[in-house]
């Protein structure tokens, strides 16, 4: 397994697997959200000037609602994401891999003046690089880590090919490998396949494609394919 | 049993649950409705089961990875959050939050203290010796407080712009520096305590400076209304801040992680109940403070209404009742 990748248990018995998300595509995302907010500013204070100084204290309030709300606001209602984290395919969870809820969105977003402080994101970028998690000091605090969205690609499937019976009984985990080297063979070169299926000429008594094609076929047989 | 086999039986199920929770991704309202969901539970769980059969009984990645990302999935939708009740917002401002404050007492009574007594020095200082004004504030500073605070002023503690701008402005200011207050008390306190320290000194001073040079009058009459609230607000962060500081040097009998988060989460609800008070108090001070033609009497009275009504809420509030927020 990759070291960014957190197992959790569930109360279910099962494992998610998280995988944490590091600092440049979440400053990506931090990046989109500024300039989104920015754009909605300039467009909200352009019907707001109307208003006169009025308009200006509406316009205070809504950059205020920009600085500190929308990033929670975002996050509990869009499940994780506020639109830039949605862009890049980004979310935020808690510990457990719950999605987020208001309390520990409201510190961690609350404790961003702290990660934002030297220049921009100096201790946020520090944290990230340190903690096995990619968190910055206020994902620590709130208990919450931020994952990409997509899962890991599934596993490809084993090429259909009749069923060839296993001459010996294999354990669990040579029948998994054997199984393995069937699904990944489409990702390897045909030379490869054969230097990997040579290793096992005293199991088929073959060499080269013929080895090949008689390991799928055994592959289908554990499988339970006719 | 077979992996072929295991599909063949199951992989229906598993087709179905999958479609019903990429529909719901899509529509969640109308999805929600639909008669599957009340299965939902039972069917994740049977999910669950059999990824866990899987596992154990080794068979391959086509189909641990197919069940792991349903799984995945589904448990975002099992532990979502719950929808927001507002009465709870309502509890906790009438209940909860004044128990916060209590349950915290130590360390609000510590911002009290290293807020009021550097504004009380500054505050009696400027009087003994007023030329210390010229030290805190710079003479452009100076001028404009003069100005807010002029006595033939008719707007009291402006020197220009409506009640609307002024209340943006209010709120974007003093809820602004009461989270950063909170916020920088995560560097051991010591954030939280300059920004307490420093807000006395600058409050003090300005009202040191305006008592002195005569224009007290103005000034006293345009804060006492709003007082009650920002105050106690500022102190509240500060006093947040401080608690998470202190947390972090000293845990207590618990590993610093898990005491941080506790702290946090504490943090967070003090933050929100100060937010709130700002709010208030920005209101008061924007569209009643600013009313300058009221007499003595009612603005003074109404100052002090608030500030017992503000500390009974912080001393009292919430007692008696076993449970709510």
């Amino acid at each position: 397994m990759l070291d960014t990748i957190r197992e959790i248990e569930t109360p279910e018995g099962i494992s998610l697997h998280l995988r944490a998300a590091g600092a440049l595509p979440r400053a990506q995302a931090w990046t989109v959200d500024l300039f989104l907010r920015m754009g909605v500013f300039m467009l909200a204070a352009i019907p707001l000037s109307l208003f006169g100084v009025g308009g200006k204290g509406l316009a205070l309030l809504l950059l205020f609602a920009l600085m500190w709300a929308y990033s929670v606001v975002c996050e509990v209602w869009l499940g994780g994401q506020t639109l830039g984290k949605r862009a890049l395919g980004l979310r935020v969870v808690n510990a457990d891999g719950t999605p987020v809820t208001w309390l520990p969105s409201v510190v961690r977003n609350l404790l961003r003046v702290v990660d934002a402080l030297p220049g921009v994101y100096g201790v946020g970028l520090i944290s990230t690089l340190i903690d096995p998690h990619a968190r910055r000091l206020g994902d620590i605090v709130a208990g919450t880590m931020v994952i990409h969205v997509s899962e890991l690609p599934a596993g490809q499937q084993v090429p259909s090919q009749a069923a060839l019976p296993l001459p010996v009984v294999l354990v669990a985990d040579e029948q998994a490998a054997l199984v393995e080297f069937a699904e990944r063979s489409g990702q390897l070169t045909p030379q490869r396949q054969e230097e990997l299926a040579n290793l096992l000429t005293p199991l088929t008594g073959r060499n080269d494609s013929a080895a090949v094609r008689q390991l799928i076929g055994h592959a289908n047989w554990l499988l339970g394919r006719p | 049993m077979k992996q072929e086999r295991f599909v063949a039986l199951h992989g229906r199920e598993w087709d179905s649950l999958q479609s019903w929770l990429s529909a719901l991704e899509r529509q969640p309202k109308r999805t929600m409705r639909q008669e599957q969901a009340l299965d939902f539970p039972v069917s994740y769980r049977r999910l669950c089961h059999h990824l866990a059969l899987a596992r154990g009984r080794g068979y391959s990645h086509e189909v641990t990875d197919r069940l792991q990302r349903i799984v995945q999935q589904g448990h975002r939708v099992m532990y979502r959050p719950p929808a927001p009740r507002w009465h709870r917002v309502a509890s906790f401002l009438i209940a909860g939050f004044p128990r916060l404050v209590r349950a915290q007492w130590r360390c609000m009574a510590a911002a009290a203290v290293l807020f009021y007594m550097p504004a009380l020095i500054t505050l009696v200082l400027m009087q003994v010796r007023p030329e210390l004004a010229h030290t805190v504030f710079s003479s452009v500073q100076l001028a404009d407080v003069e100005k807010m605070y002029d006595p033939a002023n008719t707007h009291l503690g402006r020197s220009s712009g409506t009640d609307m701008q002024m209340f943006g402005f209010y709120v974007m200011n003093n809820v602004s520096i009461a989270f950063r207050t909170f916020a920088s008390g995560l560097f051991f306190g010591v954030g939280a305590i300059y920004v307490l320290g420093a807000n006395g000194v600058l409050i003090g001073g300005v009202a040191g400076h305006l008592t002195a040079i005569g224009y007290g009058g103005p000034f006293w009459r345009f804060v006492v209304g709003h007082s009650a609230l920002e105050l106690s607000a500022l102190v509240i962060a500060g006093g947040a801040g401080l608690q998470l500081g202190l947390t972090l040097l000293t845990p207590g009998r618990q590993r610093r992680g898990p005491a941080l988060v506790a702290a946090g989460w504490v943090g967070a609800q003090l933050a929100l109940g100060a937010f709130a008070m700002l709010l208030a108090a920005a209101f008061v001070e924007a569209y009643w403070s600013s009313i300058a033609a009221l007499p003595d009497v009612l603005k003074f009275g109404s100052g002090a209404l608030l500030w017992l009504l503000v500390l009974g809420w912080l001393w009292r509030g919430g007692r008696g009742t076993s449970h709510g927020a």
